[in-house]
């Protein structure tokens, strides 16, 4: 394939994407079944007296209760709820992160129906990013041990010449 | 999703299986899949710019998790093939199933309502019932996806040498 042509095809599925990303945005809160932070903060009271699924923050936690902190698109806090029944007080700590299903009550309360904990602490999510960017350069050098990039061609090439039969596109 | 090491093992797990089969998948497309294992999780970009930065300089809504979706995914599958010099709809199709184990294995994981995300968005919103088999931050994922990788890895230097 020519390179103008690669190009071409290239900035028309960019293009696309960033099409799929808006209309994703434009979409997502009337389809999603839940009300995302940026709800909670301007319409609370449209969600309450039925079941909603949150996420959040954990801020503090007791026997009984536990505060959250749910965000909104800006990543600022949108809705801080007190969730009572959680039986979860072994199992999180503040910093940690939790989902949790119950009913949304007005007083900003929500009784957990269900809860998962998602991070049980800081320490868990600094786990997941250090083994995710372990993941990410182990598949990078592995990609770079099998294929090299050839400023001629603009574009990585296998960097054996061996039997595969490649001719396919 | 679980953490980024687990995808892209479940990834050369399964391409190498595979590949026990396919003659033409060789360890250079093995690696192809595992690029596409890391497809889904570019919307972690959100950590570093987020929706509503992006909102404010487009002017339009936008949400970065689009890329975490079954659409998202064809359309980087395609980019990324276009990367490569040769071979391009060998590279997508390599991609994108690389890019669907991730999404598959993100769908097994608990949600507190028991149904997974909408990652089959743009074709459907639909949330299919999940197992609740893990959380994003469960080591024992990682401790059988590396047993899984050892045996296999093991198991292909084995019959490479018979």
């Amino acid at each position: 394939m020519r390179l103008a042509t690669r190009l071409g095809i290239a900035l028309v599925l960019l293009l696309t994407l960033m099409g799929l990303g808006v209309h994703y945005g434009a979409t997502y809160d009337e389809n999603w079944p839940h009300p995302s932070g940026d709800q909670l903060q301007d319409n609370y009271d449209e969600f309450t007296d039925d079941h909603q699924l949150v996420s959040g923050e954990v801020q503090s936690i007791s026997e009984d209760t536990m505060t959250i902190h749910v965000t909104d698109s800006a990543n600022e806090v949108a809705a801080e709820l007190e969730i009572t029944h959680h039986d979860a007080t072994d199992q999180v700590q503040p910093g940690g992160y939790v989902q949790v299903y119950g009913v949304l009550e007005s007083d900003r309360t929500m009784t957990a129906d269900e809860l998962v904990v998602v991070n049980e602490n800081e320490t868990a999510q600094q786990y997941k990013l250090l083994t995710s960017i372990v993941g990410v350069l182990l598949a990078i050098a592995y990609f770079f041990h099998h294929w090299k990039l050839s400023l001629t061609k603009l574009g990585f090439e296998p960097r054996t010449t061996d039997q595969e039969d490649t001719h396919d596109g | 999703m679980a953490e980024l090491l687990s995808h892209v093992l479940i990834a050369y797990v399964l391409f190498t299986i595979a590949s026990w089969r396919l003659e033409w998948l060789t360890k250079r497309w093995v690696a192809i899949g595992m690029i596409g294992a890391l497809l889904p999780d570019l919307n972690r970009i959100g950590m570093f710019v987020d929706d509503a930065t992006i909102e404010t300089t487009l002017g339009v809504p936008f949400g970065v998790d689009a890329l975490h979706t079954l659409g998202g995914v064809i359309l980087l599958s395609g980019i990324g093939a276009l990367v490569l010099t040769e071979a391009h709809r060998r590279a997508f199709s390599v991609l994108l199933a690389g890019a669907l184990t991730h999404l598959i294995t993100d769908g097994l994981k608990a949600y507190a309502d028991a149904e997974a995300g909408a990652w089959l968005y743009p074709f459907t919103w639909y949330r299919h019932p999940t197992p609740n088999l893990y959380v994003s931050t469960d080591q024992s994922v990682l401790l059988v996806t590396g047993t899984l990788a050892v045996t296999v890895f093991l198991c292909d230097r084995y019959w490479s040498d018979q």
